[in-house]
């Protein structure tokens, strides 16, 4: 079992910004086949959602987005999800997106919030 | 850290722990040598939940699972949310940390598969990572010292 002095093989930011006043810890982590973004202000991963590019031969990729567990009546956490993908996917990655969001609020400037501090610490 | 293979030189790289917090998460990385597969774990402690991703020879994300102490017999809910359709390698570790710590778990598991000895020790590997990270077992009639009341 040789080649031991290896990192671990999962690179990995954990940060907190604050976001209309709710302190909001993130974590973002890039596997060998997904990105995973965790942004929380409540202490739990919160609603969990999925975004994936799917890719046709002549025309532009469309993304699927989806919420797996948690809430689904909350379309800003699907303009969440999606902005990430897009953001994804225009920076040359094909990998899909598993996100988490543990918000107190569902306001328009959260959103942009979490989405420039993804961006702005992003690995991809 | 300790491994568990008799060669202990070869492996004090291998088994190397490391810690990184930031606001209220702390995450804890480290790998072990397991049966002879080299496994890699992550575990991402929230206030009131904790995720955790195993890994063997690829860094890919494996099938989700979802698992929560349930009332009122603090019995366990587990689901698949991502992948396990096929194989549900991973779902009883989900399970069993929850009976073993009354926590709130997301675990995304990518071990090789058909392979219950060494699905037993990454969970025994685990538990004993969430120990000396102070998760303790819970009491038979109450929840667990992290369980929050909602």
């Amino acid at each position: 079992m040789g080649g031991l002095e290896q990192r671990f093989p999962v690179p990995l930011k954990n940060f907190s910004v604050e976001i209309k006043g709710n302190n909001t810890d993130l974590v973002i982590c890039r596997y060998d086949d997904h990105f995973l973004v965790m942004a929380t202000q409540i202490g739990t991963m919160g609603t969990i959602l999925h975004a994936r590019k799917e890719e046709g031969v002549t025309v532009e990729p469309t993304f699927n987005v989806s919420v797996i567990l948690g809430k689904r009546d909350e379309p800003m956490l699907l303009a969440i999800t999606r902005q990430l993908i897009e953001n994804i996917s225009s920076s040359g990655s094909s990998m899909p997106l598993v996100l988490s969001l543990g918000l107190k609020d569902h306001s328009t400037e959260t959103l942009k919030g979490i989405v420039s501090a993804v961006v702005e610490n992003r690995l991809w | 850290m300790s491994s568990t293979s008799g060669i202990a030189s070869d492996f004090v790289a291998a088994s190397k722990s490391a810690v990184v917090s930031a606001g209220g998460v702390q995450v804890t990385t480290f790998t072990e040598l397991v049966d002879e597969v080299t496994l890699h774990f992550q575990i991402i402690r929230l206030a009131k939940q904790i995720y955790v991703w195993i890994g063997s020879d690829s860094a890919k994300l494996g099938n989700l699972y979802a698992a929560a102490p349930t009332r009122p017999n603090n019995t366990v809910s587990a689901t698949s949310i991502l992948g396990g359709t096929s194989d549900n390698t991973g779902s009883g570790i989900a399970r069993r940390l929850v009976l073993n710590t009354g926590l709130n778990i997301i675990v995304a598991c990518n071990i090789p598969k058909n392979n219950p000895m060494l699905e037993a020790n990454a969970e025994k590997k685990l538990i004993e990572k969430l120990i000396t990270m102070g998760y303790s077992r819970p009491k038979s009639r109450f929840p667990g010292p992290e369980l929050p009341s909602a």
